[in-house]
């Protein structure tokens, strides 16, 4: 393992850095930034959420950029992401490349993004994209350590639960949820009366609710796919189950509660990174009708995470960050003020460590933000 | 009570499931070629409803099931065309790879139509439940459970009742010799695949109501399918019901009193019981190989 650098010669680079690439800024650059994302399979609608913040921070470029993007379909294998990216590098050097959320495609991509010295700019979720030591990976959402720990917060600490109820998918997405859920009830003396998987095939929740409320909880806690959500909300409801249920992300996909009847989300709430259709501020506002008229669609936390940490990319390549390694080390030295939230690398390459908490008040399907959590994983 | 509860879910499910494992059935002995198109020709299905309640707003499902069961039989005929007839001659594995391929056509078709989001289609005759002795009963899913039983009764009463039903399994029996007696043995394929693609049309719009729509969902319904028909024999079309009802129960039932994990497992374990102790399945005729 290399020594650590002192943290006054890191300030002394970054500020060495900002002001070299500042000075360098070329009159009007063409960048390449390639967009590898899976908007087919089963992934098709986070990897449409993707595509589209990325697309979108493209068109926002600075007017002296002139940026060359390509949208190709990675699918849902290993192979397709490693194609894709072969595909993308085989035309020049991209400076950066938006890559695909899928965990397992990234794990892929990471050996080739290192030969090659391409930074690869994602939202995925898998925890161990940054754990192998590769300076190539920039993860714009919080992982599980982040979410959830502000997930299992805001159950306990803000409605004062502490008998959840946790139902998680048998995905690995799923079970890595669970896990970290479980370690961030354990730090707060909490054991959940229920656990339990469950595969994304399974259309029929009233199995699993009925075994979780014989289990008396005070608080549904999920942990599922879209899909699965919007269905066992949708039971619950029926139910008539009468505790609070506080979900995954998927709960905060606009296209989720577009399943569901305004009163079936009452009193459920869900963890994201953001929820852009809330507002918040002018930006975010703008960002939610410029996202509108271009996809007719309404964005989520996945398309503004990409939005942001493209955006970054192009506000590094606009002040001048000319190489990918150039960007590289932009990405991994210096503090970006995003839609979303502030980010900043912490060594891996995660650079995102808040969490918002959304909940519904049972009249629309626009959640409200009931509470932010900023530096989880510090905490 | 709450077993009640649970079986009434799982027999409409199972009914629904039944139609796509019929579908299978139909097209498995026409044409003695696995149709893995099935589960997307219900996906489909399921988007035809979302798109015709589109054009015909507020109208319940069964008005739209008549339109979308007409429009999937004439995919179901494009499907033959396309995919079956120019390599009926072939080794069964061309027939194996163009369904696939069809398959994923209609999974990316349906993605670039409707993006990726899962949609619901309308219900038959609208939402709510009513009370039956303490019993709370999904209006959808005692009409999922009463138009199943209608098109199985149907698609029975053509078979047996009629010349077409005649033609039909003729043609499914023994294509050479009912050629020789002058069926038109490739306009029955074609009607087989019709009918095929009708029937996952129809499971497609009552499948999409309670659980939504997805382009993806195609593969784990052929899946769901090609173990219904493995329980209940291979060809048998009353062994896919009960498979299908088989797999529901397991799905709904079972679940309840194990895990969905454990449900999954003591699934397939059934399902090699049943192979073991009868190789060719609850219904199936051991003198005879289809496929």
């Amino acid at each position: 393992m290399p020594p650590r650098m002192p943290p006054w010669k890191k300030t002394l680079l970054t500020a060495a850095l900002a002001a070299a690439v500042a000075h360098a800024a070329p009159a009007s650059a063409e960048v390449d930034i390639p967009v590898l994302v899976p908007v087919t399979g089963f992934l098709a609608l986070e990897g449409t959420s993707q595509r589209n913040g990325a697309v979108l921070a493209i068109r926002h470029a600075a007017d002296r950029l002139r940026v060359r993007s390509e949208v190709i379909d990675t699918g849902t294998s290993p192979e397709g992401a490693v194609t894709a990216l072969e595909r993308a590098s085989g035309r020049g050097k991209p400076l950066a490349v938006a890559a695909s959320m899928l965990g397992t495609q990234m794990l892929a991509m990471l050996p080739l993004a290192e030969e090659y010295g391409i930074p690869l700019v994602t939202v995925s979720g898998t925890a161990s994209i940054t754990e192998r030591g590769n300076p190539w990976v920039f993860r714009f959402f919080p992982g599980d350590e982040v979410t959830k720990t502000a997930h299992a917060r805001y159950v306990v600490e803000e409605l004062g639960r502490r008998r959840p109820a946790v139902i998680y998918q048998t995905t690995a997405y799923g079970q890595s949820g669970q896990a970290h859920l479980r370690d961030a009830f354990a730090k707060l003396g909490v054991d959940p009366v229920f656990e339990e998987g469950v595969d994304p095939g399974i259309r029929d929740m009233l199995p699993v609710l009925t075994k979780a409320m014989a289990a008396s909880p005070d608080v549904l806690v999920l942990h599922l796919h879209s899909g699965p959500t919007a269905l066992f909300v949708r039971q619950a409801a029926a139910s008539a189950a009468g505790i609070p249920i506080v979900a995954g992300s998927a709960m905060h996909q606009p296209s989720t509660a577009a399943l569901l009847e305004p009163a079936e989300l009452k009193g459920v709430c869900a963890e994201t990174s953001a929820s852009p259709v809330s507002g918040g501020s002018p930006e975010i506002e703008k960002f939610t009708a410029d996202y509108r008229s271009s996809f007719n669609t309404d964005p989520d936390a996945f398309a503004l995470g990409q939005y942001d940490g493209i955006a970054m990319v192009l506000d590094a390549a606009a002040k001048g960050a000319a190489t990918p390694e150039d960007i590289r080390d932009v990405l991994s030295q210096t503090t970006y003020k995003g839609l979303a939230m502030t980010y900043r690398s912490d060594g891996k390459g995660n650079m995102a460590r808040s969490a918002t908490i959304v909940c519904y008040d049972g009249a629309s399907r626009i959640p409200a933000v009931a509470k932010r959590y900023e530096a989880v994983a510090g905490q | 009570m709450i077993l009640a509860q649970l079986m009434v879910n799982g027999i409409a499910l199972g009914a629904a499931y039944a139609l796509v494992a019929l579908g299978f059935v139909l097209v498995l002995n026409a044409t003695g070629a696995v149709n893995f198109a099935q589960g997307d020709l219900v996906m489909a299905g399921g988007f035809l409803a979302v798109a015709l309640a589109g054009f015909i707003p507020d109208a319940p499902g069964f008005v739209l099931l008549p339109l979308v069961m007409a429009l999937m039989a004439l995919l179901g005929i494009a499907v033959s065309a396309t995919a079956y007839l120019p390599l009926r001659n072939r080794p069964p594995v061309g027939v194996f790879i163009s369904t696939i391929a069809v398959g994923i056509i209609l999974q990316n078709g349906a993605t670039v139509l409707f993006g990726p989001e899962p949609k619901a289609a309308a219900p038959l005759f609208g939402g709510g439940a009513f009370t039956i002795a303490g019993l709370q009963v999904p209006t959808q899913s005692i009409a999922v459970i009463a138009t199943a039983a209608l098109l199985i009764a149907g698609q029975y009463w053509l078979f047996t009742h009629t010349q077409l039903g005649r033609r039909l399994r003729a043609t499914a029996q023994d294509p050479g010799m009912a050629r020789a007696c002058g069926i038109p043995v490739t306009s029955m394929i074609a009607l087989t695949f019709a009918l095929g693609a009708a029937l996952a049309g129809a499971a497609g719009l009552l499948l999409s109501n309670q659980f939504f729509v997805t382009p993806s969902a195609g593969s784990g319904l052929i899946l769901k399918a090609y173990i219904a028909v493995t329980i209940g024999g291979w060809g048998s079309l009353p062994g896919a019901v009960i498979g299908a009802l088989l797999i529901a129960a397991f799905e709904v039932v079972v679940s309840y009193t194990l895990s969905y994990t454990a449900a999954t497992a003591a699934l397939y374990l059934a399902l090699l019981a049943i192979l073991a102790v009868r190789p060719q399945g609850l219904f199936g005729e051991a003198s005879r190989r289809r496929a």
